[in-house]
């Protein structure tokens, strides 16, 4: 895969300021359970954050090719900050950016992009999972005001979020064709979140609850047209996996990355773990694995970038990347023995971060769901 | 020839207990079917006061036998003088609650006398042409339900739950016969010595041991609210328990959460009050037996599990609801 000179420098970029900004911190961030202010502040100057969003509504103006070399970089060292980034550039940009009105841009879009607003995604309901058209919450016009109830589950950023991207039943008569999409901002009266998820992984990202209860939406606050909810929620999905794979791939490099560190200092037997066969092996494994969801997680970006549907191949990059990150990082466990199994190594932690990457944003069953749904077309 | 319905009347510190009338009022329509009358047993010590209430309840006599042994319950001189009574009458059909006393008397009994008992009846009735009495029962943890005949021996027995007959109205005009019966106890009668009689009043329980649950959602709209639910529970001997949803914003401690990542509960009634019902929930509590639902949303799951649902506002049903309980309580009280 050949990378335009400007998409090398930004590779530098970012590798330049993961060094200096993220050394220490991921270990800070899996503890604490918060990513500091000052860091997303920086990553909003840097204009990690909307790598997409055009200029004019302050974003980069880059390519998914450029996204994706973000979300590797910076998941190579800390995938609760990569987490935190795909939630607001892909997740709550997306909608906004291919179905906002220019309002609804300048007013959202904007300071999103800009770091000045937090940005989520609703859709995921304690019965709404895999099966999205299942969703519960409903949406009814009252005069000039949509009224929202519902519950919305596992919600990255929520409980920091400045408004959330919330999908709901317009007319459930329809099934999915009944589904709309609002943007609901956290101040509206009838909002709350629930309690902070204790999770396995990315435990530096926000994960909760939002509960609506009898939330006064403006109408202008409908996004994209009554019914059509599902598709800009797939939509969004279709492109917002080239970040979450690119995310899993990341994960799976720095997981290499330690395990090479490590059986090259390791010695046992008179010699460096590295100069076993089985090492040896093992390592070419594990590298040739992540080289190939690499290409696959940059193809599904260029595919995107050249204007085509990029479905088939981001579900095919996500569903890749997310296992083989899992492979990947159990096997560097592995490599470092007992020590792996201790917090004071960083594979601990990257093992526990990499289990989500084949569950969210659609699970590795789902992906394939959709892989085989083009296959037998 | 055996003839009549009889009841055991239950009363403890010589006050009537109330499974003991409703059981006059379905044994008045067993007896109707029969033609026959029936007979109140009621056994105590200074209980023959109580007698002509029996009658307004549609006892066409009652059998007293008054005598200091018989001031508490105890399983000896008890079913010495039930047997007795039973002997000289010979009845047709024999009735006791299914309290913790009804329980330990009747097995006596019919072991005493060799006849059929059955326990813990949930329906009577008169078979048309042999005129046997078909007693249903629920089996296997309530899965089957029994319906038994005992065709060769008389009298027929049954213990039946209290709360499922119905009590006739308080009818003062009703005349019946009373009849007083002595029974020659002697001290090995009395082969129990009772120290005391502890009342407590229960505290609270692990939610998982609770027979009813009164359960709270969110949308039940603010911890105060667990304060209504509090008082529910407590007319009902319940307990509160609470989806996680409340948990969650701190309305109530952890330990009284229900579902997956709570605790999974079986109670005989779980109230589901502002509680959506979503599958992590439910699985928690789907084994209830029977399970009441009340919420503002038509659409929620829990109707989809529930035996009865209300759709409306937890916050006008419950204190109704409360109101009722409370009245039919002093209805009893006043009994």
């Amino acid at each position: 895969m050949k990378f335009t000179k400007e998409q090398e420098l930004l590779r530098q970029n970012v590798r330049e300021f993961v060094k200096n900004e993220l050394a220490t911190y991921p270990d800070h961030v899996d503890e604490t359970g918060e990513i500091p202010k000052d860091v997303m502040d920086k990553l909003a100057k840097y204009q990690f954050i909307g790598p997409i969003i055009p200029r004019k509504y302050g974003g980069a103006g880059a390519d998914y090719v450029s996204y994706a070399i973000i979300m590797e970089e910076i998941a190579r060292r800390c995938a609760s900050t990569s987490t935190y980034i795909t939630a607001g550039a892909s997740l709550a940009a997306l909608p906004l950016l291919n179905f906002g009105t220019e309002e609804q841009k300048m007013k959202y879009l904007k300071p999103l992009a800009l770091g000045e607003k937090i940005g989520c995604f609703g859709l995921t309901e304690p019965g709404a999972g895999s099966d999205a058209g299942a969703t519960a919450t409903t949406a009814k016009l009252e005069g000039d005001y949509y009224i929202l109830n519902g519950r919305k589950c596992f919600i990255t950023n929520a409980p920091m979020a400045d408004f959330a991207i919330i999908s709901a039943v317009t007319d459930k008569t329809k099934g999915a064709k009944g589904i709309s999409t609002f943007i609901v901002e956290s101040s509206y009266e009838g909002w709350s979140v629930g309690a902070h998820e204790n999770k396995m992984g990315i435990r530096g990202t926000q994960t909760s609850d939002i509960v609506l209860d009898n939330v006064k939406v403006p109408k202008e606050n409908l996004l994209g047209g009554e019914g059509n909810g599902f598709k800009i929620m797939l939509n969004t999905l279709d492109s917002g996996r080239i970040g979450v794979a690119a995310q899993a791939l990341g994960i799976a490099q720095g997981a290499l990355d330690e395990a090479t560190k490590y059986v090259k200092e390791r010695v046992q037997f008179g010699r460096t773990l590295s100069k076993f066969q089985n090492t040896q092996f093992t390592l070419a494994q594990m590298a040739t694995k992540v080289q190939a969801a690499r290409l696959l997680v940059y193809d599904a970006a260029k595919t995107k970038d050249l204007g085509e549907k990029p479905g088939l191949q981001s579900s095919m990059a996500k569903y890749y990347a997310a296992e083989v990150a899992n492979e990947v990082a159990y096997a560097a466990l592995q490599l470092h023995g007992g020590y792996g199994y201790i917090k004071d190594y960083p594979i601990e932690r990257i093992y526990r971060d990499a289990r989500i990457t084949s569950i969210y944003e659609g699970t590795s069953q789902v992906q394939q769901m959709v892989i085989a749904g083009y296959v037998l077309k | 020839m055996s003839k009549d319905v009889f009841v055991f009347i239950e009363q403890r510190d010589s006050e009537l207990q109330k499974v003991g009338i409703e059981l006059l009022g379905e044994a008045r329509k067993l007896a109707d079917s029969l033609n026959q009358d029936v007979v109140a047993m009621l056994l105590g010590y200074n209980i023959k006061s109580k007698a002509e209430m029996l009658i307004h309840h549609g006892a066409n006599k009652v059998i007293v036998v008054d005598d200091e042994i018989l001031n508490e319950y105890v399983t000896e001189p008890y079913a010495k003088a039930v047997c007795a009574i039973i002997k000289k009458y010979d009845p047709e059909i024999v009735l006791y609650g299914a309290s913790s006393i009804g329980r330990d008397l009747a097995p006596r009994l019919a072991s005493r006398i060799h006849t059929g008992l059955t326990a813990d009846c949930t329906a009577l009735e008169i078979d048309e042409e042999s005129k046997n009495l078909l007693m249903t029962r629920p089996a296997f943890g309530g899965n089957l339900m029994a319906t038994i005949l005992c065709e060769n021996h008389r009298p027929q027995m049954a213990t039946v739950r209290p709360g499922v007959m119905q009590a006739l109205k308080n009818n003062p005009d009703l005349k019946g016969e009373i009849v007083e019966e002595k029974i020659p106890f002697d001290k090995s009668d009395m082969n129990v010595v009772i120290k005391e009689v502890v009342k407590v009043e229960s505290k609270k329980k692990d939610i998982t041991e609770a027979d009813v649950l009164v359960s709270g959602g969110r949308g039940i709209g603010a911890p105060d609210a667990f304060n209504m639910l509090g008082e529910l529970a407590d007319l009902l001997g319940a307990e509160v328990s609470a989806s996680r949803a409340t948990v969650d914003a701190g309305w109530i401690e952890k330990d009284r959460q229900v579902g997956q990542t709570g605790k999974t509960v079986r109670p005989e009634v779980y109230f589901a009050l502002g509680i959506s019902g979503a599958i992590q929930h439910i699985a928690g509590m789907e084994e209830s037996e029977l399970i009441i639902a009340i919420n503002k949303n038509e659409e929620a799951g829990i109707f989809g599990v529930s035996d009865l649902g209300i759709v409306g506002d937890v916050h006008a049903i419950v204190p109704k609801l409360i109101e009722l309980i409370k009245k039919e309580k002093k209805a009893k009280s006043e009994l």
